[in-house]
């Protein structure tokens, strides 16, 4: 068991290493999609803060709580970003058959494919964005401790979420060998966080919470800091963290028993 | 010219028989306007107006604004850039067809298919917004409005097909239209009016081509810009139009003569 966490742990950064050595090889690419990543935060960002110069509220939070929000959501989705990157890279690797290969290595076809590339530009860009949530966290008046630890937790919990997405793709992509915009209408979806849910009309925040939990892995955890989350709802979402993990799981290794190479 | 209409059926037979692909796309596409459109229902709440636009304005934008991605920023730049990499790109060349018409008679074939569902989709969030939805009697609104989104259309075309052009030149120009198509989305308004930002930034963007894509055409159909001052701005985005065409064609032409016909 430790011998085998090593081994993949080495893998992983070895493939991490590789990556990043590849992004710094194409410096105007990489440039270019560096850029392009912080456009996209600082004009939200300042449309965010613009709104707020000519109103109070939204939905019933001031501008540091909007921008908690807005802040979480840019953590889960950077981390997902850098840790998960391999799942858009999937459908290629089941159609040319490098899946195959995948499969009578030693190591774990399910980290080799959603784990094994690390997007370092988003990597670059969470350093900044972790730095703004931790400083905006100590100016918020939350929970206390208390509300820093649900924090704290509901974030891992929703990068087990994210996971679990992005392993149900990967085994998509293994039954089905199609579906290459399923990891595409997941960040389109993912669009959604970047609010608070409470803007949402009641049907698309049930939707957001119980279908596509969204609200669960970007507004829970800025509405536990807040002290606007009930422990029942806490709950709810551990336990949707947990079985969406074994479920995502659970379908990969069907999925795997079923693939029968689909490549020559 | 009975090439390109021949080009154009075959890519609509082509985008309609990937209907899971179109499908994914729209429902992508609906996510981010449901956001913007409950985000911004959040903000008037209660209140008559903001930033100059009544309630049903600023709904109806976020509606135009669906529109308007679907009609203006479905490209082929991308396929570009695979295509000149890849060396793919010769076998185009040596047709007697022009590039920029075939590519052009596919972009469109792509475009008629996501504004046809963008009418829909509008219809569905219409009726859910129960009458909040500002429809200009005027025909000429509606005239202008046609004729400033098919050149919107084309700017887009033309400024993309350049940017991704560069592919001639290095094999990292996914990078730079990566950003580009970001800040062009962002600039042109596609995700808010740009009315929210500072008055100087405001004004250094609309001395671009960029507005002229999403903030112009949908403030004509709102009614805001009437009149003169609506025939100033058709006539500068015909300027900006032609600008963008030469632009692209003579990188075009000069990406030609360094092209080594890469690939096998």
């Amino acid at each position: 068991m430790n011998g085998g966490f090593t081994r993949h742990a080495r893998l992983w950064t070895r493939t991490a290493s590789m990556s990043l050595q590849a992004q710094l090889t194409y410096r105007l690419g990489s440039a270019g999609f560096l850029l392009g990543k912080i456009v996209r935060f600082v004009f939200f960002f300042a449309f965010v803060a613009a709104v707020f110069r000519r109103t109070d509220r939204v939905a019933g939070y001031t501008l540091e709580q909007t921008a908690l929000f807005f802040l979480t959501f840019n953590v889960v989705d950077m981390v997902a970003q850098v840790f998960f990157r391999g799942v858009y890279n999937a459908r290629r690797v089941v159609n040319e058959g490098d899946f195959d290969f995948y499969l009578i290595q030693p190591v774990s076809p399910l980290l080799r494919m959603v784990c094994s590339s690390v997007d370092a530009l988003d990597a670059a860009t969470l350093v900044p964005v972790l730095a703004l949530t931790c400083v905006l966290l100590r100016r918020l008046p939350g929970a206390g401790w208390l509300g820093a630890a649900a924090y704290a937790a509901l974030t891992l919990n929703a990068l087990a979420l994210v996971f679990a997405v992005h392993v149900a793709v990967a085994a998509l992509a293994v039954r089905t060998q199609e579906l290459e915009n399923a990891v595409w209408i997941y960040r389109d979806v993912m669009f959604m966080g970047r609010f608070p849910v409470d803007v949402y009309a009641f049907p698309v925040r049930l939707a957001l919470t119980f279908a596509v939990p969204v609200a669960v892995m970007t507004s829970f955890p800025a509405k536990a800091y807040l002290g606007r989350l009930s422990p029942a709802w806490i709950a709810y979402a551990f336990a949707l963290g947990a079985g969406a993990t074994a479920a995502a799981l659970a379908f990969w290794r069907s999925s795997v028993a079923r693939y029968a190479s689909s490549s020559s | 010219m009975s090439k390109y209409l021949t080009a154009y059926s075959i890519a609509l037979q082509e985008t309609l028989q990937r209907r899971a692909t179109l499908l994914m796309d729209r429902v992508g596409g609906f996510a981010v306007v449901l956001s913007l459109y409950s985000f911004w229902s959040a903000l008037l709440g209660g209140k008559p107006s903001f930033l100059g636009y009544t309630r049903a304005q600023m709904l109806s934008y976020v509606l135009i604004i669906n529109m308007l991605r679907s009609m203006v920023f479905t490209g082929r730049g991308w396929l570009l850039v695979g295509e000149i990499s890849s060396g793919r790109i010769s076998s185009y060349l040596v047709r007697p067809l022009s590039y920029h018409g075939y590519a052009l008679s596919l972009d469109l074939a792509q475009k008629t298919v996501h504004a046809v569902s963008a009418v829909l989709e509008i219809g569905l969030l219409a009726a859910l917004a129960r009458g909040e939805v500002f429809v200009p009697r005027a025909a000429s609104s509606w005239a202008a409005f046609a004729l400033s989104a098919a050149m919107a259309s084309l700017i887009f075309f033309f400024l993309e097909f350049a940017v991704s052009t560069l592919a001639f030149w290095t094999s990292e120009s996914g990078g730079p239209l990566f950003c580009f198509e970001l800040f062009l989305q962002f600039a042109a308004g596609a995700f808010f009016p740009l009315d929210v930002l500072p008055a100087a930034l405001r004004r250094a963007l609309e001395a671009t081509p960029f507005p002229y894509m999403v903030y112009f055409p949908a403030r004509l159909l709102l009614g805001q810009i009437s009149g003169r001052e609506a025939a100033a701005r058709l006539a500068a985005q015909a300027g900006w139009l032609a600008v963008a065409a030469v632009l692209s064609l003579a990188v075009w032409r000069r990406g030609l003569s360094s092209y080594a016909a890469e690939g096998g």
